[in-house]
């Protein structure tokens, strides 16, 4: 089928012109060619393409309506050995349908069949390497024409140079670019499953641009792909990208001669790269931000639309982002990348670690975040072995962050002063008591309660009630002597002073440290009545007698802020030892 | 100069990507303090960027000058931030553009007047007991200011 005028046509035309205005297309050979064509001729050839398609590749009803690549892709899959295709060459035979995402020309296209004229005149534009290239063999006959065909009926007016060539006409091919912006493509309803020969396909320097997952965005005619096959999108997130697609290419763009020196598959390769980078087993810590604006995005979406149409779930992240790993390999060599990629995981923090400094809570933090992923590991299902060594692992990091909030150069009682001055390192502190051994935590306890003058009065920040709930579940675990020590402590009046202890004035106007007394007073009124035996040391009731009856002096004397809780067994216990009329005043006083 | 203002999404959440930016119109701001114009021709997973087209702008005042360069390969840690030129309103702007002689003249008087500053400033510290590192040489980083 070659064509014999074609070789006077090539050389007569040995500068393509770019056309500035779209007549010269229709004014030239396109014009001519067309005429030879005839309508109804296009209308049969687009029929036998649709077939082919349909035939070869088995595309669902409906595909290749939207489907830009149709017949482009199926080059990729079977080039029906052309004698000039060296270009395709490293990649054409071993494609899966779909996967294409571009193709090559040797010189200007051989054969020919109909509208060959406007055929010709884009294979002139064709030569220019810094162009869009097509493809050389039997279907590119059919596609060229079409191609030809569209391109010249519809006018240079639609013709994207710099994206993309070919347009959509009367439902014909759209035709994806071979460089620049990522091109529009339907999405077949399932993923496709990933068989080994395409796994191989994926990472190679020759892979495809992967299929994407589903999405339960509805847009068939314009969808992209996205890359990286393992990472997914958010659904929301993927939909905004999808809009912003559309709308970046509806704007026709002037010709650029440079244009798409990156081709498609290179800007793949580049943001699959950074994506791999980004793939972790535990988003939700890693991610935190994006997940977090996505599902508040989601969220807000949920609540418009529950006033519209009902509750409908919205589209959920099911899956995770990567399988969990069974290996850990510490580094990793990405093929055809300079240099290594670091891999740290939940169960293998990266080295730095060791090399934190002290005294840092900024740093400390992110080993607790890990102790709380940790924690909340533990509650899915974890084989037997992985839970203990996750223990393992957990204990390590919790005694890390005890010892380095510690300060070695100070007495045993302020260690963790300088720590719980600051209000991140309160917060640290809080979050950590859960992970403590009781020993550990009655320290921490004790240390807060004996300095508590000092932290309620450098509390600028007002940041110590975020201890309260962590205290309170240790002070729910005490004994009765530990309470009696602890509270002590809220007692000791200063050797000069004749007033009551100071710590208790102080203590009636701070919210935590209210809190905190009526919390150790409320275990202890717990423990007396419960039937646990207390074996209590000496001296301890006497304690907690004189206790009772100096705070509830004190607090029926001074005006009290508001606590953060009220424990409702506190009358109760003023009750029992107190008359009546400093009972009344303590109850107007506490609420 | 006016940059334009679309809000970027792109394919990676948390990370920016230049892949929206290739083909476009930039200006670049590199470390040593030059500022290139030139379109974005290609990236890599470092940030590493061709520029086709360049002209390295020199700007004193409220005049600048022009020198076209051509072809630019950018290693990536070398650039402090790039941003795209809206081609519309690029023209909008009420700075002067002269020619190059002018332009690096007057560059070599500002660079000149600005050392006899930074010198007497360092002797006047200097009498009053306080060292400082000057502008002049090298900080850490290798950067040197000329501005």
């Amino acid at each position: 089928m070659t064509d014999s005028e074609q070789p006077e046509t090539e050389t007569a035309v040995s500068q393509p012109q770019w056309p500035e205005n779209g007549g010269q297309w229709s004014d030239e050979e396109g014009g001519a060619g067309m005429d030879e064509c005839g309508l109804a001729e296009m209308a049969e050839e687009d029929e036998e393409i649709d077939i082919y398609n349909n035939e070869t590749f088995g595309m669902e009803v409906g595909d290749t309506e939207g489907d830009p690549t149709n017949p482009l892709f199926k080059f990729g899959e079977k080039p029906p050995a052309p004698p000039a295709l060296p270009s395709l060459s490293p990649s054409s035979p071993s494609f899966s349908p779909r996967a294409r995402p571009q193709l090559r020309v040797q010189g200007p296209p051989g054969r020919r069949g109909r509208g060959q004229r406007g055929g010709q005149a884009m294979a002139q534009m064709f030569e220019d390497p810094a162009v869009v290239r097509t493809v050389e063999g039997r279907p590119s006959l059919q596609v060229i024409t079409t191609l030809a065909r569209s391109v010249v009926s519809k006018a240079c007016r639609e013709m994207l140079f710099s994206s993309y060539v070919g347009v959509s006409c009367n439902g014909d091919v759209l035709f994806t670019q071979v460089g620049g912006l990522p091109s529009p493509r339907p999405c077949p309803s399932t993923p496709q499953p990933l068989t080994p020969k395409m796994m191989q396909l994926r990472f190679g320097a020759n892979s495809p641009r992967p299929s994407p997952f589903y999405s339960p965005s509805s847009n068939r005619v314009q969808r992209f792909r996205f890359p990286g096959p393992v990472t997914q999108l958010h659904p929301q997130h993927r939909r905004l990208l999808s809009q912003r697609q559309q709308r970046s290419q509806r704007k026709p763009d002037s010709w650029d001669p440079y244009c798409n020196l990156m081709s498609a598959k290179e800007k793949e390769w580049i943001i699959r790269l950074q994506m791999i980078q980004l793939q972790s087993e535990n988003p939700h810590l890693d991610d935190y931000y994006y997940q977090e604006y996505y599902r508040r995005m989601e969220a807000k979406l949920a609540e418009e639309e529950l006033g519209m149409r009902g509750k409908r779930e919205p589209p959920k992240l099911t899956t995770p982002y990567v399988t969990k790993m069974d290996s850990y390999t510490p580094v990793v060599h990405i093929e055809g990348s300079l240099g290594q990629v670091a891999v740290s995981t939940c169960f293998s923090p990266r080295r730095a670690i060791n090399a934190v400094a002290a005294h840092c809570p900024h740093e400390l933090f992110m080993v607790l975040l890990e102790v709380e992923e940790g924690q909340r590991m533990k509650a899915q299902v974890l084989g037997e072995g992985e839970e203990k060594g996750l223990m393992e692992k957990t204990e390590i990091k919790v005694e890390y962050i005890y010892s380095q909030l510690q300060h070695p150069d100070l007495e045993a009682e302020e260690e963790f002063l300088p720590c719980l001055l600051v209000s991140k390192g309160k917060q640290l502190l809080a979050r950590l008591l859960p992970f403590l051994s009781h020993d550990a935590a009655l320290k921490v306890l004790s240390m807060v309660t004996s300095h508590l003058p000092v932290l309620m009065s450098r509390d600028a920040d007002e940041s110590l009630p975020v201890l309260y709930p962590s205290l309170r579940i240790v002070i729910g675990g005490m004994t009765f002597s530990q309470l009696i020590g602890v509270l002590k402590d809220f007692t000791t009046s200063l050797p000069d002073s004749s007033d009551g202890s100071v710590c208790l004035s102080l203590v009636c106007q701070s919210k935590f440290g209210l809190s905190l007394l009526y919390a150790l007073l409320s275990q202890g009124e717990r423990l007396l009545s419960s039937d646990v035996p207390l074996e209590p040391s000496i001296g301890d009731f006497e304690t907690w007698t004189d206790t009772v009856f100096l705070v509830a002096s004190q607090l029926s004397q001074s005006a009290l802020v508001e606590p953060l809780l009220l424990p409702s067994n506190l009358l109760t216990l003023f009750c029992r030892y107190l008359d009546k009329r400093t009972i009344h005043q303590l109850k107007s006083n506490m609420e | 100069m006016r940059f334009t203002s679309r809000p970027k999404m792109n394919y990676m959440p948390g990370t920016a990507s230049l892949i929206e930016d290739i083909d476009k119109k930039h200006l670049v701001l590199l470390r040593d303090g030059r500022t290139l114009i030139g379109f974005l021709r290609s990236i890599d997973q470092f940030a590493n960027l061709v520029l086709q087209q360049t002209v390295e702008r020199i700007h004193v005042g409220k005049r600048y000058g022009d020198i076209p360069r051509g072809i630019f390969i950018v290693r990536g840690e070398n650039v402090v931030l790039l941003g795209e030129i809206d081609l519309e309103k690029e023209s909008d702007t009420s700075l002067q553009q002269v020619c190059i002689e002018d332009i690096l003249e007057e560059q070599r008087l500002q660079q000149q007047s600005r050392q006899e500053a930074e010198k007497t400033k360092h002797l006047a510290l200097k009498e009053r007991g306080l060292v400082m590192p000057r502008s002049d040489i090298m900080d850490e980083y290798g950067v040197q200011h000329q501005y």
